[in-house]
């Protein structure tokens, strides 16, 4: 058995798909536990039972659609609008847009290749340096992971088994505490730089200002299930970019539609499989198994929450969210609550840990997408990352130790 | 030949975008007009089998998803290698990885088909009128499609390089 697991691991880390090697680890439990083959495509097929799924393609499509249009052009106008005679304005234009962006179409690569072909020359034009807009960027694609609808979010919620409501309120106090953070870097960094920009840009994004309203206003006052809230969004951004703005032809949206359901796939494969695999796990009581083993290791919450913290900063480096979530989050919950931390402030924690995972050198994800979008070499991404790596580092901190930040608005 | 087999790419790719626009469009439709008949017209339509429809719905954009995701190479793995390998032993390293995935692949699909066989006799029934084993047969089918796609990159890897023609960054 150990030496299947080695082959597995040596597998995962050469590149075989991931839900291949759950798949495999949960047949081979299984096999050994006498458990018929069967209970696989059973688990698999559950997918089917948990009705909260059903947001994941609908809001994956309106964040392809969003993407795709002019969208991230016309929400830069107009937060510049907003933020843009600030000290520092424009960084934090970026920094909001870039969250916001980043909530909707939930995988963070995305919003540095959308927005960052726009912040990035915009930055260094306004004067601010070419290593700091670089960092800048880079971090700022992965902002944004706690705000409503991301898919991280609705997925721990899913593997979990939490309100995923409940999550999207948690996630506002503690994602606005990190853009507050990375905001007054900027500002520092910003001192001397002054910028006025004329208000002109709200009645171009019109159509795209009541999303947010639409789904957190809908979700947050009880109007909406989750999933309906998917369905409005997926529509109104359909209609908007389609027949509106007409900026998406119609022609266009069978390739938009199938690129947005590969991600999605993607995704449910990962989760199809962890299903079985989580099975097996409880099956064999493995997270009990688990805590007893490292039990001894915590003597309190706070022990065990700093282990948490630096085994998510590995675990975010060198596995991708959606697979941390489906994988991990069976695993600790159990050791999570007999520590007495609250299960909605552990997702949070968890995804926020994940967010600076994407930063996080030799192998976040987040560096290698920078450094290949705007050919710079990558340990010149590492360096000038760094420090906003560092300022969300302490946000996260403060995130995990203090949960009334994350339970203030359940 | 080679046409032939070209023919038959494109012909099923169409195939997975129609499927896929088409199971989209219908989850869509259905989960609008929910909310519609609920807080515009009182409720006077409403589809019993609705939410189940949509449930369904999502198993099979994940299946036809995950079909072009093998197609279109983008599955999730861990990537760290191709940052530190390339040329030939980058393309030994994928047979490796996409083999053993086309191997995962027909042995989930084998079990799927074999659940799904029992399934034929349970006589239960989704979505109103949908038989249960019917509902689930798109899970056998494409993971033994995902298995072929897998099995194709692996095996054409290996025929670039036993002719020597991977170059330093292949596909």
């Amino acid at each position: 058995m150990i030496l299947f697991s080695i082959i597995l691991l040596i597998l995962a880390i050469l590149g075989a798909p991931l839900f291949t090697i759950i798949a495999t680890s949960a047949m081979l439990g299984f096999q050994s536990n006498d458990t018929s083959l069967l209970t696989v495509p059973l688990e698999f097929m559950s997918i089917a039972q948990v009705p909260v799924l059903t947001a994941i393609p609908l809001f994956t499509f309106a964040g392809y659609l969003l993407s795709e249009c002019e969208a991230p052009q016309r929400l830069v106008r107009v937060t510049r609008a907003l933020f843009g005679w600030m000290p520092g304005g424009l960084a934090i234009v970026c920094l909001v847009v870039c969250a916001l962006f980043t909530a909707f179409t939930g995988a963070s690569g995305v919003t540095i290749i959308a927005l960052g072909a726009i912040l990035y020359p915009a930055l260094v034009q306004d004067g601010y340096s070419d290593r700091f807009t670089l960092g800048l960027v880079t971090s700022s694609g992965s902002l944004g992971l706690l705000f409503a609808p991301s898919l991280p979010l609705i997925l721990y919620g899913v593997v979990a088994q939490v309100s995923i409501d409940d999550l999207f309120r948690a996630g506002i106090v503690p994602g606005i505490l990190m853009i507050i953070a990375l905001s007054m870097y900027s500002m520092w960094q910003a001192r001397g730089i002054h910028r006025r920009e004329v208000v002109a840009a709200i009645r171009e994004a019109i159509w795209e200002l009541p999303l947010p309203i639409v789904v957190l206003g809908g979700i947050y006052s009880g109007f909406f299930a989750v999933s309906e809230a998917a369905a409005i969004t997926a529509l109104y951004v359909f209609v908007a970019e389609v027949f509106i703005n007409r900026e998406i032809a119609l022609r266009d949206l069978p390739r938009i539609i199938r690129e947005s359901m590969v991600l999605v796939g993607a995704i449910l494969m990962i989760l199809g499989m962890s299903l079985a695999s989580t099975y097996y796990m409880i099956d064999m009581e493995i997270p009990q198994k688990l805590l007893a083993l490292v039990g001894e290791l915590f003597s309190s919450q706070v022990t065990f929450l700093i282990l948490l913290l630096i085994f998510l900063l590995i675990l975010g480096a060198i596995l991708d969210i959606f697979s941390a979530i489906a994988l991990v989050v069976p695993l600790i919950l159990p050791i999570a609550s007999t520590f007495g931390v609250n299960q909605v402030h552990l997702g949070i924690v968890f995804l926020a840990a994940m967010e600076l995972g994407y930063l996080t050198p030799p192998v976040g994800l987040n560096l290698f997408i920078s450094s290949y979008r705007f050919e710079k070499p990558i340990l010149h991404v590492y360096s000038a990352t760094f420090p906003f790596l560092l300022i969300l580092l302490l946000s996260v901190i403060l995130i995990a130790f203090w949960p009334g930040l994350s339970l203030w608005l359940v | 030949m080679k046409t032939a087999l070209d023919k038959l790419e494109r012909a099923g790719q169409s195939a997975e975008t129609a499927a896929i626009v088409v199971i989209f469009t219908a989850m869509v439709l259905v989960a609008v007009f929910q909310i519609v008949n609920r807080e515009l017209l009182g409720s006077t339509f409403a589809i019993p089998w609705a939410h189940e429809f949509a449930r369904y719905c999502v198993l099979w954009l994940a299946m036809v998803g995950a079909i072009a995701a093998c197609r279109e190479n983008k599955h999730i793995r861990i990537d760290a290698i191709s940052h530190v390998v390339s040329g030939t032993v980058a393309a030994w390293i994928r047979v490796v990885v996409d083999t053993f995935a086309a191997l995962v692949c027909f042995a989930v699909g084998w079990q799927s088909w074999l659940l799904v066989h029992e399934q034929l006799s349970w006589g239960e029934f989704v979505i109103g009128a949908v038989p249960l084993w019917l509902a689930h047969a798109l899970v056998p089918l494409a993971f033994f499609l995902m298995g072929y796609r897998f099995a194709v990159r692996a095996s054409s890897l290996l025929y670039d390089l036993a002719k020597g023609k991977v170059a330093e960054e292949p596909e």
